[in-house]
């Protein structure tokens, strides 16, 4: 039940959800991985992405402009 | 697909994870979040500031006032709903996924009627048909501007109305990315003269409702963006199942 962190913020559309990706792979089954992301066009790809994947999503904004999305390796 | 809609508004609107998430997962960060900063008074302030100058604009010319009001209305709703051109044209390849593509159809399709009423109108009425200058010759430059236009836009993370949506949000690439596109097109109204001499004008200029007549025009585009839609459909679906 680890929990990991990917600093995407100053990275443009779509760099977000391929890093994601990636590190999705690398990740176990229960762990969760949380995208820290400052450009809203991931807000929208990323989490798109992971429900499609049927992994569990939350998406918090955390500050101005700058959004979490938590992910959960489900299966 | 309904489902899939209200848990996305359910996930973004619910409260933070602290309540939400169990105890035992509660993360690292989440414990330890600086309290979000509250701008309604500085919202509320700028829409006063908006109204103002926009009545200001008014007294100038009606239209730079309405151009001031579609603009802000525009930059909220591409805002609000992370709609955008460039992930419209790119995700159906990246990611699989054809939302946005989809929404682009949709909005094209009520622009589509929208803009067959204003011209229709006025051809009934004997006035001249607005918007005519904007029927430009289609051409292979055409085809070739709009490639190197969707590499540009890719790279750069978003097209016109994205950048600056996104400098609004305070994302730093893009006042980069809109320096360079001012330079680019300030290159390309250099030599815009040359390019329309030597291959623009050279193609057919396209006019639907000269072709099929107003029924008709209408009938084709809306029947093409619905075949696109339903293409549109199938290409997510069929991603899924794989």
């Amino acid at each position: 039940m680890a929990e990991f962190e990917l600093d995407c913020l100053g990275e443009a559309c779509p760099i977000p959800l391929v890093k994601t990706e990636k590190k999705m792979q690398e990740l176990d089954v229960g762990d969760t991985l949380i995208v820290m992301i400052d450009h809203s066009c991931a807000l929208k790809n990323v989490p798109e992405w992971a429900r499609k994947n049927n992994y569990d999503v939350e998406v918090e904004e955390v500050g101005e402009s700058e959004w979490e999305i938590f992910i959960d390796k489900t299966a | 697909m309904a489902e899939e809609a209200v848990k996305k508004i359910v996930d973004e609107t619910e409260a933070t994870p602290s309540s939400r998430r169990s105890s035992s997962r509660s993360s690292r960060r989440s414990t330890a979040r600086k309290p979000k900063k509250d701008q309604t008074l500085q919202g509320l302030i700028l829409l006063v500031l908006v109204i103002a100058f926009g009545i200001y604009l008014a007294t100038i010319s009606a239209t730079i006032g309405i151009f001031w009001l579609t603009g802000i209305a525009f930059g909220f709703i591409l805002r609000r709903t992370n709609f955008c051109f460039t992930a419209s044209m790119r995700d159906p390849i990246m990611t699989g996924s054809t939302s946005l593509t989809r929404a682009v159809l949709i909005a094209l399709a009520i622009t589509s009627i929208g803009f067959v009423a204003v011209q229709y109108g006025a051809s009934i009425k004997g006035l001249p048909v607005p918007g005519m200058g904007f029927v430009v010759p289609v051409s292979f430059a055409t085809v070739a501007g709009a490639f190197l236009f969707g590499i540009g836009m890719v790279l750069a993370g978003g097209c016109a109305s994205g950048t600056l949506m996104r400098i609004g949000e305070g994302f730093g690439m893009q006042m980069l990315s809109i320096v360079f596109f001012v330079i680019g097109s300030f290159w390309a109204a250099r030599d815009m003269g040359w390019w329309t001499l030597n291959f623009i004008s050279n193609g057919p200029r396209l006019h639907l409702p000269e072709i099929f007549g107003w029924t008709g025009a209408i009938t084709v585009q809306l029947v093409f963006i619905a075949v696109l839609y339903i293409l549109a459909d199938r290409w997510e679906n069929r991603n899924q199942e794989l």
